[in-house]
């Protein structure tokens, strides 16, 4: 065994990460991985690493025939409360889909059209950015929505260090930054914009993420690294 | 019946979790026709009992229906990503019981695999990949890797079934582990 294995077979995350994916950790074990899962990042992306590993292993699961009847219990209780209760979520889950639609355009270029429906139909209008940049795990998924001129953002990795704030920058050709205000802490935030502002956003322009000192930048332009970019697109 | 797994393509599933997470009904029974009979063959290699298994797959589309919006944030393949809520449901599941049971009549419903020559291409590389290193691996050590992954066993149930102590089940695993990686990355 060399010492860097030793290093790595402690109880680190990698491990137990490992070890979940799996399947081998007892019930309280996996009971905590899973609620780090929802609430550490960092965590989750060594999780799904390894589901990523692990996962041609899942071809020898074979297909096996259900019964109806398990499509007809499962519509009862999913259906008869479901209905009532998520009507508000439409708009942040479409939005939120668009942009992966749009995040993954490179990988499904070919469009194949699914039967039933025609997402462009009753689309509002709306652009997303995936924000990332090399040398740092930051990473948000930016969507502005066209109807209530907003923008959204989407958590997806790397934390903030403390007493610092993240500040949102919109980059217009080669133009200064102009400022769209300090990212609020959350899992899912938004930005309202100023009319004038609205106006100057279009597909083709760049996002950017600045770390900057509480309260954002002190001169108006970014003062300190840019932990996070992307282009917005149309979605 | 089960539509032929020949139809259905990645991209295909990508559409159908993205339209569920906008509460696409349509779109849910669409992708629980392509892809129940899948995730059944986990539920039940899992918790080898019909009617537990039948009640977990339900749990699985309940979870898919609630958590469509959560598969964006990772970087997992939607099959992948479908596969891994199954698992973990059944796994759950089989933890919180006491004693396994066995009722393999189930067996007797298996259909016969034959995924689409699309998505065999992308994943064939990787399938030989896995398997070559899992072959690098000592094979009652490739053996337990395959059946934790597959049956959902413990580092307990795994002990007992190699008749070593639950520590040294442990140190195999662990190890096998980082020894895949470092192979997968090489």
């Amino acid at each position: 065994m060399t010492s860097a294995d030793k290093h790595d077979m402690g109880n680190g995350d990698e491990m137990i990460a490992a070890e979940y994916v799996l399947g081998v950790l007892s019930a309280d074990e996996r009971q905590s991985a899973s609620s780090r899962i929802d609430r550490d990042p960092a965590f989750a992306q060594l999780v799904d690493l390894w589901e990523q590993r692990l996962s041609p292993l899942a071809d020898a699961y074979q297909q096996v025939e259900v019964p109806h009847s398990v499509k007809e219990a499962l519509n009862r209780r999913l259906f008869s409360k479901a209905e009532l209760s998520n009507k508000s979520g439409f708009w942040s889950s479409l939005t939120f889909w668009r942009s992966l639609t749009a995040a993954l355009a490179a990988a499904l270029v070919v469009y194949i059209a699914v039967p039933h429906f025609n997402l462009e139909k009753s689309a509002p209008p709306g652009l997303v950015a995936s924000l990332a940049a090399d040398g740092s795990n930051v990473r948000y998924l930016v969507l502005f929505d066209g109807t209530h001129g907003k923008v959204r953002l989407s958590h997806i990795s790397g934390d903030r260090p403390a007493e610092r704030d993240f500040e949102l920058w919109l980059i217009k050709n080669n133009n200064a930054p102009i400022s769209i205000g300090i990212v609020p802490v959350g899992k899912v935030v938004s930005l309202k914009l100023s009319s004038d502002l609205k106006q100057k956003l279009s597909s083709g322009e760049t996002f950017a993420i600045s770390l900057e000192p509480v309260g954002g930048s002190p001169t108006g332009q970014p003062t300190g690294p840019i932990v996070a970019a992307g282009e917005l697109k149309n979605i | 019946m089960v539509e032929s797994p020949l139809a259905i393509t990645s991209s295909d599933i990508t559409k159908l979790i993205l339209r569920v997470a906008m509460r696409d009904r349509v779109a849910f029974d669409s992708l629980y026709q392509q892809t129940s009979a899948k995730l059944f063959g986990v539920c039940l290699r899992v918790l080898k009992n019909q009617s537990e298994a039948e009640d977990a797959l339900q749990e699985v589309f309940i979870k898919i229906w609630d958590k469509a919006d959560r598969f964006a944030a990772s970087d997992l393949s939607p099959i992948s990503w479908l596969v891994a809520v199954a698992r973990n449901q059944a796994i759950d599941r089989i933890r919180e019981r006491r004693q396994p049971s066995v009722d393999m009549d189930s067996a007797l419903n298996v259909i016969d695999p034959r995924p689409d020559p699309e998505s065999l291409a992308a994943a064939n590389h990787e399938r030989r990949r896995i398997q070559i290193c899992l072959e690098e691996l000592e094979k009652d050590r490739a053996e337990a890797v395959r059946s934790a992954y597959l049956d959902g066993e413990s580092y307990d149930e795994l002990a007992n079934r190699y008749g070593v102590p639950l520590n040294t089940m442990r140190t195999w695993l662990r190890r096998s582990l980082l020894k895949l990686r470092e192979c997968l990355e090489r």
